[in-house]
């Protein structure tokens, strides 16, 4: 077995948890349920990757029985990595018959006559998500296995999620090989980031709770509308209010959990206005702001900022529409026209 | 007020935690020595103690205590007075190139409504900067304490003294590579937290200052209230969030730095004086 091979799945395994390597090899499904057995699971790591790596050396492993491994790591570990999003468009209405071997093959083939040294590999799983794993050279270096590309494709969707490696100049090359395999003729990417990809599936494919203006569920019996616990203090005036914002929050996010996002940038252009009577700067320039909200959970701290007294309701459309328009990521530009207080996002 | 650029070069870009000190009793300059000796053998005997800083190696902790004559305000200020502590490791002579692990500076920068109101035996100085572990602060003001029976406490900064130093900074001369003028709020009592950055262009921010301050040199509470209140106002414009209700924790500018847990980083030499005279007089309303 190739040395820098060994070395490899080392390292893969020494990422694991302890007590998640035996599940992880199992469905790795290269080395036998008897020399599962043989493991050591009680003992240190670095003495279980060595083990590991003889029982490999055994089966005389390859690089790409390797890569399979590591996918496997990434697929549960996924939210450790940043994911974008792309969109591909097609020129015509034809529903292609999707081939999955059809689409492996040319994925490959793109792939290969533009680089030599690449280590391709795809793994299908259950939701229909193809994961494909891209480690990438130079035509006088064998790939780097530890900083590949992933690719997540849906193949009923025109979506693609990719974790790119650092090295960012292999990206057009990847996207060409998605579009070429997939039957595709145009790429883009989407102001859409995030580390929980199944966020992002959520956004994209519309998994989530939506909007509805029209149909406000008066509260159960026994439902608690206020999330804090009944003051007395409150008066009528208030609980009003309370109720008000509460039904717009229900109108704009929707009663279910929102996807998880962890950030949202804007990059402002807009003009400056204050009261003339402060006369203070006028420039016929833009004001140039870079906003950035961050959260562990981005969208559920928005919800809650005008019932905590911090937003008024509604909340600005800027913050409400990331989830239906897939984007996290915006430039707003003062709107020219008969509305100077509305806002452009191109 | 002239600082020599050169001896004040190892204060900039580095994150200084700040403290505020009460007066030393009986601190005499013409000792410094001796005090270097004296608390590099009070740091021996607190690790024999058990309380290593440094895992495994036995290590030899040099302490030099040195006075920064240019480092004050007036004639009424006392010169700063710096504390470095170097490992030596023991092995080997031939590379005995002492590694600085921990820097502190005790000074007075227009200090003089502290130093006007205080008996002869005592020496003002009471901020206090520090750079380098947790362990080693509390190893050398343990020591202070102890020996000169003052009291060091860490310096706070509120929302209202990071917003006058936003407004003070950002109509800075700015450079070619001027970063942009930061202010970072946390929104408490919330389902989830949340962090807002609100970053403005450099020369937008400045242009913004520039009418507002009505004489140059000259800061009014009045003006850095108009100038907080424009950029609330702009961003509730956009976003409808009120952030004069979420709490300022760090702003960043071209010349400084500062985090509302005392904590700031000094960018450019010719703001130095005025940034510590800030400063001082935070660590003095923390002490009376």
């Amino acid at each position: 077995m190739d040395e820098t091979v060994a070395e490899y799945i080392r390292r893969t395994v020494l990422k694991m948890p302890r007590d998640e390597i035996k599940t992880m090899l199992q469905k790795w499904g290269f080395l036998s349920e008897a020399q599962l057995q043989t493991l050591n699971f009680h003992q240190i790591k670095d003495n279980i990757s060595q083990e590991v790596v003889q029982l490999c050396e055994e089966n005389s492993a390859d690089i790409k029985q390797a890569a399979v491994l590591d996918i496997i790591y990434n697929h549960i570990y996924q939210n450790k990595r940043m994911w974008s999003v792309y969109q591909m468009k097609k020129s015509g209405e034809e529903v292609d018959y999707f081939d999955i071997t059809d689409f492996k093959k040319k994925f490959k083939r793109r792939l290969r006559s533009a680089l030599k040294n690449v280590t391709i590999t795809f793994k299908e799983y259950e939701d229909n998500a193809i994961w494909i794993r891209v480690a990438w050279g130079t035509p006088y270096k064998k790939p780097n296995q530890y900083k590949p590309s992933y690719v997540v494709y849906h193949s009923q969707t025109p979506y693609v999620f990719i974790s790119a490696s650092v090295l960012k100049s292999n990206m057009p090359l990847l996207c060409q090989a998605l579009i070429v395999a997939s039957n595709y003729h145009d790429i883009r990417e989407m102001e859409l980031r995030s580390h929980s990809l199944n966020s992002l599936k959520d956004i994209v494919f519309k998994r989530y709770s939506q909007n509805f203006h029209t149909y406000y569920p008066k509260p159960l019996q026994g439902e608690n509308v206020e999330p804090e616990s009944a003051d007395i203090r409150i008066v009528q005036e208030n609980r009003s209010e309370k109720e008000r914002i509460h039904r717009l929050n229900w109108e704009v996010f929707g009663g279910g959990p929102q996807p998880k996002l962890e950030f949202a940038q804007y990059k402002l252009e807009t003009m400056f206005k204050s009261d003339p009577k402060l006369g203070v700067l006028d420039k016929k320039e833009p004001f140039r702001c870079l906003v950035k909200f961050s959260s562990p959970h981005l969208l559920e701290s928005l919800k809650s900022l005008a019932p905590a007294g911090m937003a008024d309701a509604p909340l600005s459309p800027l913050l409400t529409c990331i989830p239906h328009k897939a984007r996290n990521y915006f430039k707003i530009r003062e709107k020219k026209g008969l509305l100077p207080e509305s806002f452009v996002s191109p | 007020e002239n600082v020599d650029p050169q001896k004040t070069a190892f204060l900039l870009r580095k994150a200084w935690t700040l403290y505020s000190v009460t007066p030393l009793y009986r601190f005499h300059r013409a000792r410094l020595r001796d005090y270097a000796r004296l608390l590099s053998a009070f740091i021996a005997a607190e690790k024999q103690k058990g309380l290593a800083v440094e895992v495994g190696v036995e290590l030899d902790v040099k302490v030099v205590v040195s006075s920064l004559a240019d480092l004050r305000g007036s004639e009424q200020d006392q010169a700063a007075v710096l504390v470095q502590l170097s490992l030596r490791s023991q092995a080997s002579s031939r590379n005995s190139e002492d590694k600085l692990v921990w820097s502190g500076w005790f000074c007075s920068v227009y200090g003089d409504d502290l130093s006007e109101n205080v008996p002869e035996d005592f020496t003002c100085l009471p901020l206090f900067l520090t750079h380098g572990a947790e362990s080693y602060t509390s190893m050398v003001g343990s020591w202070f304490q102890k020996t000169f029976d003052c009291c060091f406490r860490r310096l706070a900064i509120s929302p209202l003294n990071l917003s006058w130093m936003v407004a003070m900074w950002a109509g800075c001369k700015l450079d070619r590579a001027a970063s942009a003028v930061e202010l970072v709020f946390s929104v408490p009592r919330l389902s989830q937290p949340l962090d807002i950055s609100y970053a403005i262009h450099p020369e937008d921010a400045k242009a913004l200052w520039d009418t507002i301050q009505k004489t140059p040199g000259e800061i009014t509470q009045e003006e850095v209230d108009v100038f907080m209140d424009c950029l609330y106002a702009h961003f509730h414009r956009h976003f409808k969030i009120h952030l004069s209700a979420a709490k300022l924790v760090k702003i960043s500018t071209a010349v400084v730095s500062a985090h509302c847990d005392g904590i700031v980083k000094i960018l450019q030499s010719q703001y130095l004086p005025g940034a510590l005279m800030l400063l001082t007089e935070l660590a003095i309303s923390q002490i009376q």
